[in-house]
């Protein structure tokens, strides 16, 4: 078949050249209306573009202006751009042709951001981000106008990681707000941003944002590596560049930490982390994180370090209890009934007499519900939210129990892992808490408890061999860093910890001075002063 | 050689939890009666000797396996048989470990679960966690280093608090003479556990800081000495003598004992999880050091392929190595000692380090 192997051929020679010329960039035209004809053509006159032509120079240039409606601030683009140019009145000296731009930009505009543009691909990045076209007939240049606005959220405060004291604003979608709260928290001109566009369809703006110096130069390469080598069709949020750059998309456990909170994303640069900024996601990303990262709240650095250590340790065995209670009830209940206290089994057992299923299935029946009242909680529109909790109660309640579907024992323990559930801080860690529990209860009505001691050692040879971004994921506790440990499991007062995370911050260290530690106030030098004045009698 | 490096301190954790793994559930040196916990520490103090002979043999190749090292003490042939042997001697402990490890749990608490199964799900944890290599397995340790801290801290409270022991169980006082202790020592508690520590002849040179190494190992010797023979004398105090010679699992009987506010008791979970998790470093570390020696005596590069068939081998070896319980244990009392521990853990090692040094000498004068 020569024909269709010449075809074969002849169709891959065509193509060749067209994908090239995707790359190559079209200059525009000299000429006022071919470039707006073009430009009509290319938008394919979507109702939204707007397109508006004014004679300028006192009436002897013919120009436009376009941009895209709704994501342009409209007052900028009436004031500073359409007002001075049909103001304008004939220059004094003559203007060549092919400077009136220049001239226009130098002389007219009264806006600060303005590039000029050669080619097509530039003018149409730059209109769709929300830039102000200019076109002037006779230049094969046009004006790109930075006119950047249109409705945005305002700052809130952060839905999803409440603290009780400190700051109350939220990230918002926008990359450019965002970055702006965390450099006013770091004043300091080492804070490193870095852009990139990612997404063939979307061409979103990521910035990654570091502190050069303090980050570890290795870490920030290799995120920069990652993030360039995504070819990606769209990117809509920061959890598609969660599962395309961290270590082990495999694992349920998440190496990458997200925040919503600006005064937290800011600790975590200063510690020494690259943070991520998706335009269009109010979540940023941090790397490295280490799995005792993800019981900390932002809390337990602004509250005192007794209590934050003690609330630390609470969460990390209430997250135990999520994970394993229903399945030590299980595993107790049909295998190791002597474990029990003879009192307790007396009464735990004339409570299952009545119950038709195994300890299992009961378990699963509850657990069940429990996730689906939780899902449709969230999913559920607002007005009709009390509707679930209502009928959650009376579900997981007192009639499932007097229908004879379930023991109460086992409705309190459902009850304790899902109150357990909501105190871990992060809700991809507790998600993944979720989805264990599930593995443990079959687990533990095979295995009994045997399968449970196996499971938690599994697990925790899991995390062990877990890396994130070259940081060993149970980092300080094992490898066990002493040096670190004031900010793990527990938190020691700030005088203690003058050293940032060493595994983390690959250089520079020491992060403030020594002497720290409060003294009881002025004490000392009053008992000089006392002792000067000869009066020794204060107690 | 793996590309990996532990820590001094992973070394600890590690040696530590190896010497307690299965003993700590045994009745150790009870050949001494009352005064066991003294035959523990005496085997302790001998343990440390055989450890500096190790030691001494690593210094004279630190970057090199044993495997490796014997070869050029002995010769390529001599060499190579002796580094298989010690292979086959690993996962022959391995299986040791397994199997009693299998029987343990079938008698206390899954009497109708089949033996194979109980192996079987061990020794698969055991492949993946080797299969991650030394660096996970250290670290593992490090966390189930603090479990089974908490563990003993929170059982030893329990049983002083429920006022279980009673101090008379352990007088008199060296009743048999200083020679039944040193005879339990030297027939019994030198090997097991401690000479056991030869396998860490395998792991370290992993160690980043050789300066550290003697340290850490002697102190994790000595700390599981002085935790075993605190283990053994609280056995003997609550239990006595005769309970705790007859009993299969003393500690076991002992936690069994427990009874505090009526809510308290029956721990046996502890048991099971200083069980399962000391049961799991030891093999572990057996297996390690059996795939390592394999890989680099056969120059396998990835062990990762070595892992599940050796991982087989121990299960099935775990399997057929007894009929029975009583036949796994009197081999254990009987033949191990005399055609495993003694040529393996003290003459082979000792033959290789005198060697070692007389080769070195031997370099120097030729040199000189």
């Amino acid at each position: 078949m020569p024909y269709r192997l010449r075809r074969l051929f002849k169709s891959k020679k065509q193509q060749a050249p067209s994908s090239a010329d995707q790359k190559e960039k079209t200059p525009l035209g000299t000429s006022l209306k071919d470039n707006l004809k073009e430009f009509k053509k290319r938008t394919g006159n979507s109702s939204d573009v707007v397109i508006r032509t004014l004679t300028t120079g006192g009436m002897q240039w013919e120009a436009a202006i376009v941009y895209i409606d709704g994501i342009v601030d409209n007052t900028s683009i009436d004031e500073f751009l359409l007002e001075p140019l049909l103001q304008l009145e004939v220059p004094t000296t003559p203007v060549l042709q092919q400077d009136i731009p220049d001239y226009i930009s130098e002389q007219v505009i009264a806006l600060g951001g303005i590039e000029s543009v050669l080619d097509w691909e530039t003018l149409f990045e730059a209109v769709t981000i929300g830039r102000t076209i200019l076109f002037i007939d006779g230049a094969a240049k046009a004006l790109s106008t930075s006119t950047i606005g249109g409705e945005r959220r305002a700052v809130e405060e952060p839905p999803t990681e409440i603290s009780i004291r400190g700051p109350r604003e939220g990230f918002t979608e926008s990359i450019r707000t965002n970055t702006a709260m965390v450099r006013r928290r770091i004043k300091n001109p080492n804070l490193r941003v870095k852009t990139m566009k990612i997404g063939r369809q979307t061409k979103t703006n990521v910035e990654i944002m570091y502190l050069e110096g303090i980050a570890d130069e290795k870490v920030v390469e290799e995120v920069r590596r990652r993030l360039k080598q995504m070819d990606m069709g769209s990117i809509l949020d920061s959890g598609y560049i969660e599962e395309l750059i961290e270590d082990q998309p495999s694992s349920p456990f998440p190496t990458i930490h997200f925040t919503e909170r600006p005064d937290s994303a800011a600790g975590n640069i200063l510690e020494g982390r690259v943070a991520v900024f998706v335009d269009g996601s109010p979540f940023i990303l941090h790397m490295p994180a280490v799995f005792i990262q993800f019981f900390q709240s932002v809390d337990d650095y602004y509250s005192r370090s007794y209590i934050a250590s003690s609330l630390r340790m609470l969460r990390i065995m209430v997250f135990l209890i999520s994970l394993y209670a229903p399945a030590t009830y299980v595993a107790a209940t049909t295998f190791h009934q002597e474990m029990i206290p003879t009192q307790l089994l007396i009464v735990l057992s004339a409570q299952r007499e009545a119950v038709p299923f195994p300890a299992l299935i009961e378990a699963f029946i509850m657990e069940m519900t429990f996730e689906v009242l939780r899902e449709a909680g969230i999913r559920m529109p607002k007005a009709v939210g009390q509707t679930v909790s209502i009928v959650g109660a009376l579900v997981i309640g007192q009639a499932a129990v007097q229908a004879g579907i379930v023991s109460p024992a086992m409705v309190i323990i459902v009850a304790i892992t899902a109150i357990a559930s909501f105190t871990t801080p992060s809700y991809s860690m507790a998600i993944a808490a979720r989805l264990i529990r599930f593995f443990l209860m079959v687990i533990a009505a095979t295995f009994g408890f045997y399968g449970l001691i196996l499971s938690f050692i599994m697990m925790t040879a899991h995390l062990c061999s877990l890396r994130s971004f070259g940081v060993p994921y149970m980092a300080p506790l094992a490898p066990f860093v002493p040096a670190d440990f004031h900010d793990s499991i527990i938190r020691l007062p700030w005088w203690k910890a003058k050293e940032r995370p060493r595994l983390i911050s690959g250089q520079n260290n020491v992060r403030q001075g020594d002497d720290l530690k409060p003294e009881a106030p002025g004490t000392q030098s009053i008992r000089k002063q006392r002792k000067n004045t000869g009066d020794l009698n204060e107690d | 050689m793996e590309k990996a490096k532990i820590n001094a301190g992973q070394l600890f954790v590690l040696i530590f939890l190896f010497e307690m793994g299965s003993a700590l559930l045994l009745s150790l040196g009870i050949e001494a009666k009352q005064d066991a916990w003294m035959a523990v520490m005496a085997g302790m103090f001998g343990s440390l000797l055989l450890f500096w002979m190790y030691y001494r043999l690593y210094l004279f190749y630190p970057d090199m396996l044993p495997t490796s090292y014997m070869q050029d003490i002995i010769g390529p042939f001599l060499g190579k048989i002796a580094a298989y042997l010690y292979i086959l001697v690993f996962m022959y402990n391995a299986a040791r470990v397994l199997r009693d490890f299998g029987e343990m749990l079938v008698i206390f608490a899954y009497n109708e679960t089949p033996l194979f199964i109980i192996n079987a799900l061990l020794l698969l944890l055991v492949v993946y966690i080797t299969h991650k290599g030394i660096e996970v397995i250290a670290r593992t340790g490090e966390i189930l280093f603090v479990v089974l801290y908490v563990l003993a801290v929170t059982g030893s409270i329990l049983i002083l608090v429920s006022g279980l022991i009673n101090l008379d169980h352990l007088k008199p006082v060296l009743e048999g003479g200083i020679g039944r202790i040193l005879k339990t020592a030297g027939t019994e508690t030198l090997y097991v556990p401690f000479g056991e520590a030869v396998v860490f002849f395998m792991i370290l040179p992993y160690v980043n800081r050789p300066d550290k190494i003697k340290p850490a190992a002697l102190s994790a010797l000595v700390l599981s000495g002085i935790n075993l023979s605190i283990t053994m004398a609280v056995n003997v105090a609550v239990l006595g003598v005769d309970l705790t010679e007859r009993s299969q699992f003393p500690l076991l009987n002992t936690i069994q004992a427990i009874q505090v506010a009526e809510f308290l008791e029956r721990l046996d979970v502890f048991f099971m999880i200083a069980l399962i998790v000391g049961g799991f470093i030891k093999i572990s570390i057996y297996f390690y050091a059996a795939v390592i020696g394999a890989s680099d005596l056969f120059r396998v590069k990835e062990i990762s392929r070595l892992v599940f068939p050796l991982g087989l081998v121990v299960l099935f070896l775990s399997m057929v190595i007894a009929s029975g319980y009583a036949e796994h244990i009197r081999e254990g009392l009987h033949f191990v000692p005399l055609y495993i521990h003694l040529p393996f853990h003290v003459i082979l090692p000792a033959l290789l380090l005198t060697g070692a040094a007389l080769k070195k000498r031997h370099s120097v004068n030729k040199r000189n």
